[in-house]
C-alpha cells in the first residue's frame, strides 16, 4: 500500500461553542503513511486534537465545528462524506485511545463483549471468532487473564489496565491509522512508560500508522517517526523526530525542548520555561502567533504571516516557520 | 449485594413501624370522639354522657396510646384493619373492592407515563437543539406544570362530553380507564421526559459518548446503547418517586372520574372523621411508598455494575 492513509491539506477548523468561536485549526497540512508514527506536538490548546479528530466528527457534543480544507483517508473525500458513511469509515479505518480511559470507557459496558462487536461488525468475524479475536486482544495488550476480564466492566480494572483494554477496543476493528490523545496523561509514570512500549510493539508488528498527540516530549522520543510541532493552530516546526529534536529551528520547538527537565544534568537552572502564554485565538493578530513570547522576534514578525521554508538535506522533509532564525543563523535551506 | 439489600430491607421495616406509630398518633390526636360518633350513630339523640364512656371503655380507648397501637398493630398483621366508622363493614373487605381498582389506575398510569417520558426524551435528545426538541422541550413543560383536576376537565370537556369517545364518570368497561390513565400519568411523565432529556444530554457530552461515535456508532446507536444505560440510575430513582407521587393524584382522579378506589374511600373516611379507615388507608400508603423504594433499590442494584459487587477482582 502507498501513498498516505490519512491526509490533511490547507485545514481550516473554527470551532464554536455556545459562548466562544475561535480559529483552532490555521492551515495546517499533514499526513501520515502505514508502518510510520507521526507525533502532533503543541501545548493545550494548540489545536492538536481538533486538528485530528475534528475532520473525523469527534468533537464533543456542544462544540460545532466549521472545517476548510481537503481531509482524505482510504481514498476518500472526508469533508464531503455523509456522516452515515463517515462513522462508518471512522470505525472501520481509525481506532482511536483516549486520555483518560476511566471517563472513556462506558461504566455500564463489559470490556470484552464490546471488542467482539468490532471484531465483528468491522472485520467481518463471525461471533465465535469475534469472541476468540476479543480474548487475543486482551492477551496481545497485556492484560492477565484475559477469559476473566472479558466479563469484567471498567470499574474492576486499574487505570493501566483500562488503557490497555483502550487499546485492544481501539485495534478490534482492525483499523489502518491508531490515533492516540494524550494516550499516557492520566497515568501513572510507570505505567507510562509500559503503555507507550505497547504502541511501539503494536506499531511495529502490524505495520499500522500512528497518530500520537502529546505535550510529552519523551513520548516522542520513544515513538516518533515524524513530529509537527503546532502553536496556536499553525505549524511551527516539522520534520523527522531525530532532526526536530537535536536540531531545532523554530524558537518555540527551542524553547519547548529547554522546558523539558533533564535529570543528568548537573546544575539546578538546566530548566528554563518560556516565558509568558499562548495567545488568546479568538483575537489573533496577522503575524507569527509566537512573537510576543519570543526573544528572536523583529518588527515584521507581527506583521505578516512566516512562511513555513524547508531547511536541511534530511530525506524527510525538515520545515519551520521562522524566517528570522533562518536568515539570522544562516540555518541551511533545502537545495 | 444480597447483604446490602437484606440492610435496607431491614429499614424500610423499620421505617413502616415508625410511620404507622407517627400516623396513629396524628389520627388519635385529630379533633372528634371516636365513641361519641359510634353512640350517635347507635342511638341517635338519645346517646347520653354514660352510653359514650361505656363504648370507649369498651374498644379501649382510654388505655394509654403505646398500648392501642401495639394492639392495632397485632390486628392489622393479621389483616384485620378493623370496622369502618362510616360504611360499617370491615376494612379489609373495602380494600377487597377498592385496591384492584386503584392498582389499575396506578399500573396504566405508570406505564402511559413510562413510554411517554421515554419516547418524548429520547426523540428530543435525538433531535438535539432543533425546533422538535424545543417544542417537545415545551409539551413537557407544559406538563409538568398542569394541575391535574384541570387536565381531568379538559379531557372529560373534548373527548367524553365533545366527542363522546369514552365515559366521563363510572366504570364501564376498559374504555373508561383511558382518560383517568392519562390524566395520571401527565405530571410524571413530563417530569420522567425531562429527566430523560437533561441527562441524556449530559452524558452525550461526556467522553463516553466521544468513545462510542469513534468505535464507528451513528449518533442513534451511541444514544440509545452508550448513553441510554447511562441514564438508568437517575431515571428509576425518578420514576420510583413519581410513581409514588401518582397515588396523591389517584386521591383526585378517583374522585373527578367516579372510580371507587382507596383514594376516594379515603376522602370520604376524612369527610365522616372515619378515624378506623384513614388509619388503614395511611397505612397502605405507608407500605406503598416504603415497598416502591426498596424496590427502585434493587433495581439500582441490578442494573449499575458499580453498585453489585457480588463478584470482585
Amino acid at each position: 500500500m502507498s501513498g498516505p492513509v490519512y491526509a490533511v491539506k490547507n485545514l481550516v477548523i473554527d470551532l464554536y461553542t455556545p459562548t466562544v468561536s475561535v480559529r483552532a485549526v490555521d492551515g495546517v497540512s499533514f499526513e501520515v503513511n502505514s508502518g510510520e508514527t507521526l507525533a502532533i506536538v503543541g501545548e493545550s490548546g494548540s489545536g492538536k486534537t481538533v486538528m485530528t479528530l475534528g475532520p473525523l466528527g469527534l468533537m464533543p457534543e456542544g462544540v460545532t465545528i466549521d472545517l476548510n480544507g481537503s481531509v482524505t483517508a482510504a481514498g476518500q473525500d472526508l469533508v464531503t462524506m455523509s456522516p452515515k458513511k463517515l462513522s462508518k469509515l471512522r470505525g472501520g479505518q481509525f481506532g482511536v485511545i483516549f486520555q483518560d480511559p476511566m471517563s472513556a470507557l462506558n461504566p455500564m459496558l463489559k470490556i470484552g463483549p464490546q471488542l467482539a462487536e468490532q471484531a465483528r461488525r468491522f472485520a467481518g468475524l463471525s461471533a465465535k471468532a469475534a469472541r476468540k479475536e476479543a480474548v487475543s486482544l486482551l492477551a496481545r495488550t497485556g492484560i492477565p487473564d484475559p477469559e476473566d476480564r472479558y466479563d469484567r466492566y471498567p470499574h474492576e480494572l486499574s487505570g493501566g489496565m483500562l488503557q490497555r483494554a483502550m487499546i485492544a477496543l481501539a485495534l478490534a476493528a482492525r483499523p489502518r491509522v491508531l490515533i492516540a490523545d494524550e494516550p499516557t496523561t492520566a497515568l501513572d509514570a510507570t505505567v507510562q512508560a509500559q503503555i507507550l512500549a505497547l504502541l511501539r510493539q503494536i506499531q511495529e508488528e502490524d505495520g499500522i500508522a500512528v497518530v500520537l498527540i502529546t505535550h510529552d516530549i519523551g513520548a516522542v522520543s520513544v515513538l516518533a517517526d515524524r513530529v509537527i510541532v503546532l502553536y496556536a493552530g499553525r505549524i511551527a516546526e516539522e520534520g523527522s523526530a531525530i532532526d526536530v529534536l537535536t536540531a531545532p529551528v523554530h524558537p518555540y520547538t527551542r524553547g519547548l525542548l529547554a522546558s523539558v527537565p533533564d535529570f543528568r544534568s548537573d546544575t539546578a537552572t538546566g530548566t528554563r520555561e518560556i516565558p509568558g502564554l499562548p495567545p488568546d485565538q479568538t483575537r489573533l493578530l496577522p503575524g507569527c502567533r509566537f512573537a510576543d513570547r519570543c526573544a528572536q522576534a523583529i518588527t515584521s514578525c507581527r506583521r505578516k504571516r512566516p512562511e513555513v521554508t524547508r531547511v536541511g538535506g534530511a530525506a524527510v522533509p525538515h520545515r519551520a516557520a521562522c524566517p528570522v532564525v533562518i536568515a539570522v543563523e544562516g540555518v541551511a535551506r533545502h537545495a | 449485594m444480597r447483604r446490602l439489600f437484606l440492610r435496607r430491607a431491614g429499614l424500610a421495616l423499620l421505617l413502616m413501624l415508625a410511620a404507622t406509630a407517627l400516623t396513629f398518633a396524628l389520627v388519635t390526636a385529630a379533633p372528634g370522639n371516636v365513641a361519641a360518633l359510634i353512640a350517635e350513630r347507635a342511638a341517635g339523640a338519645g346517646a347520653d354522657g354514660q352510653m359514650i364512656a361505656r363504648i370507649a371503655d369498651e374498644l379501649g380507648l382510654n388505655d394509654p396510646l403505646p398500648v392501642r397501637y401495639a394492639r392495632w398493630l397485632g390486628d392489622a398483621l393479621t389483616g384485620d384493619f378493623g370496622i369502618s366508622l362510616r360504611t360499617g363493614k370491615p376494612i379489609s373487605e373495602e380494600f377487597a373492592e377498592r385496591i384492584p381498582v386503584t392498582a389499575t389506575l396506578l399500573a396504566g398510569g405508570g406505564i402511559l407515563a413510562l413510554f411517554y417520558s421515554l419516547s418524548i426524551g429520547l426523540w428530543g435528545a435525538a433531535s438535539n437543539g432543533r425546533t422538535t426538541d424545543q417544542l417537545l422541550h415545551g409539551i413537557a413543560l407544559v406538563g409538568a406544570s398542569t394541575p391535574n383536576f384541570f387536565v381531568a376537565a379538559l379531557l372529560v370537556i373534548i373527548f367524553a362530553v365533545g366527542l363522546g369517545w369514552v365515559p366521563s364518570f363510572g366504570l364501564y368497561g376498559w374504555t373508561s380507564w383511558i382518560l383517568p390513565c392519562i390524566t395520571i400519568a401527565l405530571f410524571p411523565g413530563s417530569v420522567l421526559a425531562r429527566v430523560v432529556r437533561v441527562n441524556l444530554q449530559e452524558v452525550m457530552a461526556r467522553p463516553i459518548a466521544t468513545t462510542g461515535f469513534a468505535k464507528g456508532m451513528s449518533r442513534g446507536e451511541v444514544l440509545l446503547r452508550e448513553a441510554l444505560p447511562n441514564i438508568a440510575i437517575p431515571y428509576i430513582t425518578t420514576l420510583g418517586a413519581q410513581f409514588t407521587l401518582m397515588i396523591i393524584g389517584a386521591i383526585v382522579v378517583e374522585r373527578v372520574f367516579g372510580l371507587n378506589g382507596i383514594g376516594a374511600f379515603f376522602i370520604e373516611a376524612i369527610r365522616f372523621r372515619d378515624f378506623v379507615g384513614m388509619q388503614a388507608v395511611l397505612t397502605l400508603f405507608v407500605v406503598f411508598f416504603v415497598s416502591v423504594n426498596l424496590l427502585v433499590d434493587l433495581v439500582a442494584m441490578l442494573i449499575d455494575p458499580r453498585l453489585r459487587r457480588a463478584r470482585r477482582v
